[in-house]
């Protein structure tokens, strides 16, 4: 056992979305410090939404995230649509199904090959990887493109859509335009084919630790939109009550708030769902499983990236399915379904909206007064149900890593926050490293 | 002047003040009176996106709020040669990353355009807000008769 004095400072994280820092510390042999810190700002969109009326929440929470804006936005929809009793028509629970599918494919395909595959690549950056790697990148281009064009012929634009409202859609694809986007997906069949190659062939780290993976589920399909909440220690409950497996709390070192339920912390993401879910995979899906070597219940929480993998083949594949529906009923213009004001008693209403985000279970809660303003709003994001158990991994992973030189311990600590593929908000920093000589 | 198909695109948000100075000059511009081998387009912030929008063109003008050290308003041409793209590795740790590294994949892909011209203009303020500066303001008419003379008949 080296009983050099290391510090690992990582101040912020990069290729992860927003403002997070390492900090491990190791004295004579022991560690003092190992923590995950969260320094971003609080934004307050539950604040923001207080007041506003229900036909503009999810506009304004689409904004949470550049990324998941799609999800965020269903996220809200249900919510409202849960408080104000609002039934879908199957067209509309169907686009809402593919454009899902195209934000699920544009965030994992960013993650998986701009932000984990250069540490794999032996590579700084996307950059020196289009040099090494140029089929690579242009596949994962190619890939982005096709995920935000299925955003934008679903619901108008790539990212933060507007044709998406409470009770349906306010714009239709053409049936052109959906076959256009469905042969398309066909075609991406090599280059999802070539992504699980790519992955199977990489070195991913070896590590193990048991923890409780939560995912929403459901009955008939791979869950990604409502559903109940189920973790892998056998618990069961409506999204509703959300709150029993939440339990927010707060640490100092951390400005979000971090979550548990009956373990000291849990996962959601795709690991969570692949563990959970994986019977509903689509068979394709299930193969390059076995390609990646996965098989439930995966531990290790390097492989969320290789569950992200397989979601991809899912996706594609689910995608062809729903355009095939959609085309053999045909689109038609639909009125959104109408919300009755009236139906609001004296107290108000309450619903809650749950989704499967890239990454992981985003719950929104609304209370709507009679009015149709929102008198409160709840959101929680994945990223801060995740944080304690990266924290948790972490804690597990230094004393099997201490020995290793410095930089080899930051990078297989920068990988394991990589590859939860956190997104806390957008900010740039150097890292900072320093290896203090034994005094 | 030159008659190979170009695509003049805007860059930045409209959201963060003078940041959407490149995208209220190709709204002028696309209201503009220009040939018919020049196609207007807002990119926004098209982060590695920016490959798919420039690849096929052999002639792209990019339109943008930049800092060069002018006055706010100033404005400047110059092509791809004379500047440096500055994307470092630092700066490359977002989800997306800025004008600079999207041209810089396109660069490492061999997908850049054959001409690449710029038009900056300085800006004053990117804070968050959705009017331009006045100085931005004054200086946008003259960037705008700028690319037109460029493709002036």
């Amino acid at each position: 056992m080296t009983k050099e004095a290391k510090r690992i400072d990582v101040h912020h994280v990069t290729r992860v979305e927003g403002h997070g820092n390492i900090l491990v510390n190791i004295e004579g042999g022991k560690i003092k410090d190992c923590r995950f810190d969260v320094i971003e700002t609080p934004r307050f969109f539950e604040a923001m939404l207080r007041g506003r009326p229900y036909q503009e929440a999810s506009h304004i929470t689409s904004r949470i995230c550049g990324i998941c804006s799609t999800g965020h936005t269903t996220a809200s929809l249900r919510a409202s649509e849960k408080a104000l009793g609002v039934e879908l028509s199957e067209q509309t629970v169907l686009l809402r199904k593919l454009v899902f599918h195209g934000e699920i494919l544009d965030s994992h395909v960013l993650h998986v090959y701009m932000l984990v595959a250069p540490d794999f690549l032996g590579v700084g950056s996307v950059i020196p990887l289009a040099t090494t790697h140029r089929d690579v990148v242009l596949r994962a281009l190619r890939m982005k493109k096709l995920a935000g064009d299925i955003c934008a012929v679903v619901a108008g634009r790539h990212t933060h859509p507007i044709a998406m409202t409470v009770g349906g859609f306010t714009h239709f694809p053409t049936a052109a335009e959906l076959k256009d986007l469905q042969e398309q997906l066909v075609a991406c069949r090599a280059d999802a084919d070539a992504t699980v190659d790519l992955c199977a062939a990489l070195p991913w780290p070896k590590f193990e630790r048991d923890t409780e993976y939560v995912s929403l589920t459901k009955p008939d399909e791979y869950a990604f939109i409502d559903g109940e909440i189920m973790t892998s220690d056998g618990f069961k409950l409506p999204a509703e009550n959300y709150k029993e497996v939440t339990n927010e709390y707060l640490v100092q070192h951390s400005s979000a708030k971090l979550t548990r339920n009956k373990r000291e912390s849990l996962m959601v993401g795709a690991l969570a769902r692949f563990n959970n879910n994986y019977n509903q995979l689509h068979p394709r899906a299930k193969e390059a499983a076995r390609k990646l070597g996965l098989k439930p219940k995966v531990t290790n929480p390097y492989l969320n990236t290789a569950a992200q993998v397989v979601e991809i083949v899912h996706c594609v594949e689910d995608a062809i399915n729903v355009i095939d529906q959609l085309l053999k009923r045909g689109i038609k213009f639909e009125q959104p379904a109408p919300v009755d004001l009236g139906k609001i008693g004296s107290d108000g209403c309450t619903g809650v909206g749950a989704c499967e985000v890239p990454r992981g279970i985003l719950i929104h809660q609304y209370w709507i007064g009679q009015d149709g303003k929102l008198t409160g709003a709840n959101c929680i994001i994945p990223t801060n149900q995740n944080i304690g158990n990266l924290e948790a991994d972490m804690q597990a992973l230094v004393p099997q890593i201490m020995n290793k030189p410095v930089d080899a311990m930051r990078l297989d600590l920068e990988m394991l926050v990589r590859a939860y593929d956190p997104c806390i908000s957008c900010s740039v920093h150097v890292m900072k490293v320093e290896k203090k000589p034994v005094p | 002047m030159t008659r190979e198909r170009t695509l003049i695109l805007g860059i930045g948000n409209p959201l963060m003040g003078d940041d959407g100075a490149g995208i209220e000059a190709v709204r002028r511009l696309a209201a503009s009176k220009l040939p018919g081998h020049v196609t207007v387009r807002e990119a926004g912030t098209p982060g590695w996106g920016l490959v798919e929008w420039i690849q096929d063109w052999p002639s792209v003008v990019i339109v943008d709020a930049v800092q060069m050290g002018l006055q706010p308003g100033e404005w400047q041409r110059f092509d791809a040669g004379e500047v440096r793209l500055i994307a470092g590795e630092g700066t490359l740790s977002l989800h997306e990353p800025d004008l600079a590294g999207g041209l810089a994949l396109a660069q490492a892909l061999d997908l850049l355009p054959e001409r690449i011209t710029f038009y900056g203009i300085e800006p004053k303020s990117t804070d968050p807000g959705m009017r331009l500066s006045p100085a931005v303001n004054a200086g946008l008419p003259g960037l705008v008769e700028g690319i037109l003379n460029e493709f002036a008949q």
